[in-house]
């Protein structure tokens, strides 16, 4: 009975030659002696040089109707201002060092304020396993760690139902522990995997009128990606996860001074999924995610020497957006998006039950380190515009159809 | 008895089908330059592998070393975008690239990594400054990749046919 054949195993991906006798000619002679660069160390550490890399943008945004994003975008404004730089020390083959510094100001967000954007250690134990301790980006969707990196996309704004530029602070970055890892997967692609847990350090939210904010705490985010690259090339598909608690407390000002105040604590628990989906091939990038935001939030109140009133209210957003953008030539990357917002709350009707998002952008290279964009929106629907902004006009008296136009310009290197 | 025909069958204004006809247009556009690249990798693959003559789009080549014979066109892209980080036998890989604006890297980064030199410049420009990693060492010279492979054991860059290897050794494609 003839043997069968051995199963068949995947081809590894590196083949190497079988152990040989000497040959017997003589080895081929060794390079000419010329000047010959020796491996990259500093002289003083012995290590790697430190890699520095920095950007510096500097945008301009005018709306027809609704300030949107800033304080005055109808009058127009210059308040669209980031300044980043980074410091990145490999200390072994495999651990790392790494901090970048930022500072931004959009509309009343950042204030210029020097913040450690990241920083962290990173030791890879191998491909299919690293960790990092310290302030990492939240792997969250296709785009989320590039939130404030002008050069490393197309659009002035991604899209904001999913990537909120004025929710930065929540969304972008944790600190804590993060594991990660690729696996390739043969004729399957490969995988990208990402999980962390920590917690985030924000700015204090501003408490209304008659309030002072006690307390203010995030005891824990976590969340993970996973990216499958698929066997087609450029293109992959991916799921993100994050989890999110917040607890504010707060003294609420009595009506009878005579009285003790009040107490009004909060707690808002997130549960974000976002799917994801992209094809990035040659000059032309196709992406599109699609997902759910769920918010609860517990409120409980205290009146001087009154039992307390506890209340809970949810919210669950759906947030989509398609977008596609090709270079034409190396120094021109039209694109175009369109993106929705639908919060699907109770007491929300009409035009602020919505916000749909046409764009369409010019970017011009002007050289490696400068880049200029242009870009305009069409907005219907006004669930994402700040009652804060617009002197505090409830979102549904605020006007349906209205035009974005940006302008910005980075430095980079 | 009298059998319809398509050309018997009423037909909608000329309007609605005009939108699956664009929804062709637009795939095919899209298709086309991939198509294209994929013929461009196949040639340049051709020339590579086996024995590389002086011909050839450009050669990858790896310290002498370096026991590896023949490598995985995936791989290779993964290397150079840093998402495998280790050779078969545990020794780290150094990628190392030419200039932005050399031919050979443009070609090397259509064909082997599926992407021009501007897309991979962005990709790096998103991990830089999300912090996750930096791109490859750039030299400005074919020579100097040369050199560097020789003097770093987990190094693999890719030249063009005419340059000459100095010993480095070249790899083919399985």
């Amino acid at each position: 009975m003839p043997e069968s054949p051995p199963p068949a195993e995947p081809a590894p991906p590196v083949a190497v030659a079988p152990p040989q006798a000497p040959p017997s000619s003589p080895p081929a002679p060794p390079p000419p002696a010329e000047p010959v660069a020796p491996p990259e160390t500093s002289s003083l550490t012995g290590l790697p040089p430190l890699q520095v890399h920095a950007f510096a943008s500097q945008g301009a945004i005018k709306s027809t109707k609704n300030n949107y994003l800033v304080k005055h975008s109808v009058r127009g404004s210059v308040e669209f201002t980031e300044v980043a730089i980074n410091f990145t020390q490999p200390l072994t083959e495999r651990l790392r060092m790494g901090l970048q510094l930022f500072t931004s100001q959009i509309g009343g967000v950042g204030d210029f304020h020097i913040q450690a954007d990241w920083y962290y250690l990173d030791y890879r134990f191998a491909d299919w396993l690293g960790l990092r301790a310290g302030r990492t980006k939240v792997p969250f969707g296709l785009y989320n760690e590039i939130q404030d990196i002008d050069a490393a996309r197309v659009p002035v704004l991604l899209p904001q139902s999913v990537y909120p530029l004025l929710s930065r602070d929540l969304l972008l970055a944790q600190t804590g522990l993060e594991l990660y890892g690729y696996l390739r997967l043969g004729g399957l692609g490969g995988l990208e995997y990402r999980a962390y847990g920590g917690t985030l350090y924000s700015p204090n939210p501003a408490p209304s009128p008659g309030m002072t904010l006690i307390d203010y705490r995030v005891p824990y985010v976590y969340g993970g990606r996973v990216m499958w690259e698929l066997p087609i090339e450029g293109l992959r598909l991916g799921a993100s996860y994050l989890g999110l608690r917040a607890d504010a407390d707060f003294t609420t000002m009595a009506t009878d001074p005579a009285s003790a105040p009040g107490m009004l604590d909060l707690t808002v628990v997130f549960h974000l999924w976002m799917t994801s989906l992209e094809f990035a091939r040659d000059d032309l990038v196709l992406a599109a995610e699609f997902g759910h935001w769920h918010a609860r939030l517990d409120t409980t109140a205290q009146a001087s020497m009154q039992a307390a009133m506890t209340a809970t209210t949810t919210e669950t957003d759906t947030r989509y957006y398609v977008m596609g953008a090709y270079r034409v030539v190396p120094w021109l990357m039209p694109g175009v998006y369109y993106a929705g917002l639908l919060p699907h709350v109770s007491m929300m009707t009409g035009r602020s039950d919505h916000q749909h998002d046409f764009a369409a952008t010019l970017r011009f290279d002007i050289n490696s380190f400068w880049l200029v964009k242009l870009e305009g929106h069409y907005m219907l629907g006004t669930a994402d515009v700040a009652s804060a902004l617009n002197d505090g006009k409830m979102q549904d008296t605020l006007d349906d159809r209205w035009f974005v136009f940006l302008a910005k310009t980075t430095a980079y290197f | 008895m009298i059998a319809s025909t398509p050309h018997t069958a009423p037909r909608r204004p000329a309007a609605h089908r005009l939108g699956p006809a664009i929804a062709i247009a637009v795939l095919v556009a899209l298709l086309a330059p991939a198509q294209g690249a994929r013929q461009s990798n196949l040639v340049a693959l051709a020339t590579a592998e086996g024995a590389p003559g002086p011909n050839a789009a450009f050669r990858i080549i790896v310290n002498p070393a370096n026991p590896a014979t023949v490598v995985d066109r995936a791989f290779v892209a993964q290397a150079f975008l840093k998402k495998v980080r280790r050779w078969p036998d545990g020794l780290t890989i150094q990628p190392v690239d030419l200039t932005r604006d050399s031919m050979v890297r443009r070609q090397w980064s259509l064909d082997l990594l599926g992407r021009s030199v501007e897309a991979v410049k962005n990709y790096w420009q998103q991990l830089i400054f999300a912090g996750r990693d930096l791109p490859p060492p750039e030299l400005p010279s074919e020579g100097d990749v040369v050199l560097y492979v020789l003097h770093n054991p987990g190094a693999i860059g890719y030249v063009s046919g005419a340059v000459p290897l100095h010993g480095a050794k070249v790899l083919g494609f399985q």
